[in-house]
């Protein structure tokens, strides 16, 4: 149910709308049908008051019927002319001994009260009064006067299956009933027709309209949407946003246009500061590795050289780390495959125990300077902590993994995303035997986020139930 | 005897660094010449010609590029760069600009040394003409290798990551297709800087470049093996240097 539901703002709005206009719209229909209604009962009841009423009048029993007792003037009367000339509707009353009221019929007592009340409005004496409702061609009446005419009914337009409303009143001192009949009306189908037309065509203008005033303000957002999320890879490579839509979006989008500006010549400083750093680092650092090659003890000589050399590779993790995030070099179509081969090779011809294990044939953009770096970060850990590495690549649905697995001994679980942390090192000693400045992993997970891929580092179960060793994988996505 | 003669022209305008490393050069048997920044390796140049020139990219005034583009040109004299970035453009934009090589500080002395000799034996033997070949790409059974950036790649414009000495390798029979090239020839012709790499094994290195370029590294069609000889590369190389890029 919930999933049905739109998500976007176009999409809630126009619900909102819509139902909120289909709410008004049952409103207007409820208080309309009940207005129609009303003024139909009560034409009714005015037309069944009105026969009983005149009646008295035409049928002239007693002097005392020209005006009523407090000498009004009823109005005058039209008598039987009417049943020809004024309408098919109204038809010759009944007189009659008996009660209409048939045994097991209903009497409908609110238009019974309807009709007193009208009735004691125009004075008249009420004995008795009934009010039923039965179908046309049940009534005996009818029937009656069918067969004298059998076109009774269609000169009227009467619906033989139609409601006829039967009202009887009994004065006080007659004994005959009178017996006025009038056909309920039929529903008329008509004025729902035009509220549901009219909702149609409120539909199509509210919603229509709000959908385009909407969609101007929806299409710039989503376009700052997808910028916003390109954001890291597309920084300062593309021209900003054209401001466009509504005063709000365009504000917005010029907004974000100043901080995307501001945000990458941050970013830019940065580069050139670091370069400056690098640049200034690595020169006076030439320089000592120069010196020592005049210092007579070979040992102490090789000493030296090694910690010029890891000071060289902790300046180049933190610069490489400080530019991953904003790479210069494209991404371009590479055997992946190829490359993991390289790198494995580079170790082989060292001497080193690595292995290559399965690889699968993966060609994908990726900027291969970056991922030679991370592969060798992870493969250099293997043999560093694990003693061996064995590498594999293989394909898992839409993603590439390079599996670098070791036979170390692993990391504490609850260390693993530690371990991703910057100037993390898997002794707490930080002594630097084992080399690096901590930041082998942190790179590799950053250059894997820079390919839009991630890097998952797992504890390698053996067959007793210990752990065997660490296995890191880095996925990329293939596109 | 001869590397007496050798004159080292030295540009550099930190002298912390450029003093300790002419002093060591001059151990080596170099006769260095010093320079702070391109317009006193100018007026050097004009009193007398040195044999190589080792240049640093990063100087205030006039940079190293420039400097190397009137020294190639109009000197035609080999050049080494001494850069503090690793950055790979960098690397490239100098080599595409004509310098014969790079080193990246802090470099080891040794290795500096080496590649001062690698560059002027290629010089020594009045290759000229290979320089202005170099920028040729070539051009086989669909493949393209460019000799620059070392980029190798598939009839389908994928890039094939190849080790220096697969890269090697691969010039090395590239240069001669349709000849059969035994294995000391092979290890000859491809006796670079990474060399004590190299002679691990040719075979080695020839079944590794046949898992990357062949269909099936089982049935080799474009690196063929010939018995008793040695290998063969079977099909027609072209060179053509590229439309400028």
């Amino acid at each position: 149910m919930r999933r049905s539901l739109p998500k976007s703002l176009l999409g809630q709005m126009l619900l909102a709308v819509a139902l909120a206009l289909l709410v008004a719209q049952a409103l207007s229909v409820i208080l309309l049908y009940r207005a129609e209604q009303n003024r139909i009962e009560g034409a009714l009841v005015n037309d069944l008051a009105f026969q009983l009423v005149a009646d008295r009048r035409a049928n002239g029993t007693g002097s005392a019927q020209t005006a009523d007792p407090r000498g009004r003037m009823m109005r005058p009367e039209r008598g039987r002319r009417d049943e020809g000339r004024r309408g098919p509707r109204r038809m010759r009353l009944e007189r009659a001994l008996e009660s209409p009221l048939v045994q097991g019929e209903m009497r409908d007592a609110e238009r019974e009260t309807a009709l007193q009340a009208v009735l004691e409005r125009q004075d008249v004496q009420i004995a008795e009064l009934v009010v039923l409702s039965r179908q046309i061609s049940q009534d005996p009446y009818i029937i009656q006067r069918l067969e004298q005419n059998p076109r009774f009914l269609a000169r009227r337009g009467w619906d033989p299956d139609g409601e006829l409303i039967i009202a009887g009143l009994k004065r006080p001192g007659d004994e005959n009933w009178t017996i006025a009949r009038a056909p309920r009306p039929p529903r008329t189908r008509g004025a729902l027709a035009g509220v549901i037309i009219q909702t149609l065509i409120l539909y199509v203008v509210l919603v229509g309209g709000l959908a385009f005033l909407l969609r101007r303000l929806t299409q710039p957002l989503a376009q700052l949407t997808k910028r916003v999320e390109g954001f890291g890879g597309t920084l300062g490579s593309e021209p900003p946003i054209e401001p466009s839509g509504p005063d709000d979006a365009r504000r917005l989008i010029t907004a974000h246009n100043a901080m995307e500006a501001r945000i990458a010549a941050l970013l830019d400083e940065k580069n050139v500061m670091l370069g400056a750093i690098g640049h200034d680092l690595k020169t006076p650092l030439a320089a000592l590795r120069v010196r020592i090659e005049s210092v007579e003890d070979e040992d102490e000589r090789a000493r030296m050289a090694a910690t010029i050399e890891d000071i060289t590779t902790s300046l180049d993790d933190i610069l490489s780390l400080a530019r991953v995030g904003r790479p210069t070099d494209p991404l371009e179509r590479t055997d992946l495959s190829a490359l993991v081969a390289s790198v494995v090779e580079e170790y082989e011809d060292m001497g080193e125990n690595v292995t290559l294990g399965d690889t699968a044939r993966v060609a994908l953009p990726l900027r291969a300077t970056w991922l030679r770096r991370a592969l060798r970060n992870l493969v250099g850990n293997a043999l560093r902590y694990g003693e061996q590495a064995r590498v594999a690549l293989v394909r898992e649905g839409d993603e590439a993994v390079i599996r670098i697995a070791d036979r170390g001994p692993g990391i504490p679980k609850a260390q693993i995303a530690a371990m991703m942390e910057p100037f993390a090192r898997g002794d707490t000693s930080r002594n630097r035997e084992t080399g690096g400045a901590g930041l082998g992993l942190t790179l590799a997970r950053a250059i894997a986020e820079q390919h839009g891929g991630t890097l998952v580092l797992t504890n390698r179960i053996g067959e007793d139930g210990s752990v065997a060793g660490l296995l890191s994988e880095l996925r990329l996505p293939i596109t | 005897m001869n590397e007496e003669q050798v004159k080292l022209l030295l540009v550099d305008d930190e002298a912390s660094l450029r003093e300790p490393l002419a002093e060591y050069l001059s151990r080596q048997g170099f006769a260095v010449t010093q320079a702070a920044d391109a317009s006193k390796a100018r007026a050097v140049l004009i009193d007398e010609v040195p044999d190589l020139v080792l240049l640093d990219i990063m100087m205030p005034g006039e940079d190293g590029l420039s400097l190397c583009r009137h020294l190639i040109e109009s000197r035609n004299l080999p050049v080494i760069f001494l850069t503090a970035k690793a950055e790979s453009t960098d690397r490239i934009v100098g080599l595409e600009i004509g310098a014969d090589d790079y080193v990246v500080k802090p470099f080891e002395p040794r290795e500096l040394v080496a590649r001062i000799r690698s560059v002027l034996r290629r010089a020594g033997k009045g290759a000229p003409a290979a320089e202005t070949q170099s920028e040729a790409h070539y051009e086989f059974d669909g493949w393209q290798l460019d000799p620059l950036k070392r980029r190798l790649t598939d009839p389908e414009g994928t890039i094939v990551p190849i080790s220096s000495a697969e890269f090697r390798l691969l010039v090395a029979l590239l240069d001669h297709p349709q000849q059969v090239m035994d294995r000391d020839r092979l290890l000859d012709l491809v006796q670079g800087r990474e060399a004590h790499l190299f002679d691990r094994a040719v075979d080695n290195q020839v079944s590794r470049l046949r898992r990357k370029i062949e269909e099936d590294s089982r049935d080799p069609k474009l690196i063929q093996t010939v018995w008793g000889g040695g290998y063969r590369l079977a099909c027609e190389v072209r060179r053509a240097v590229p439309e400028s890029d």
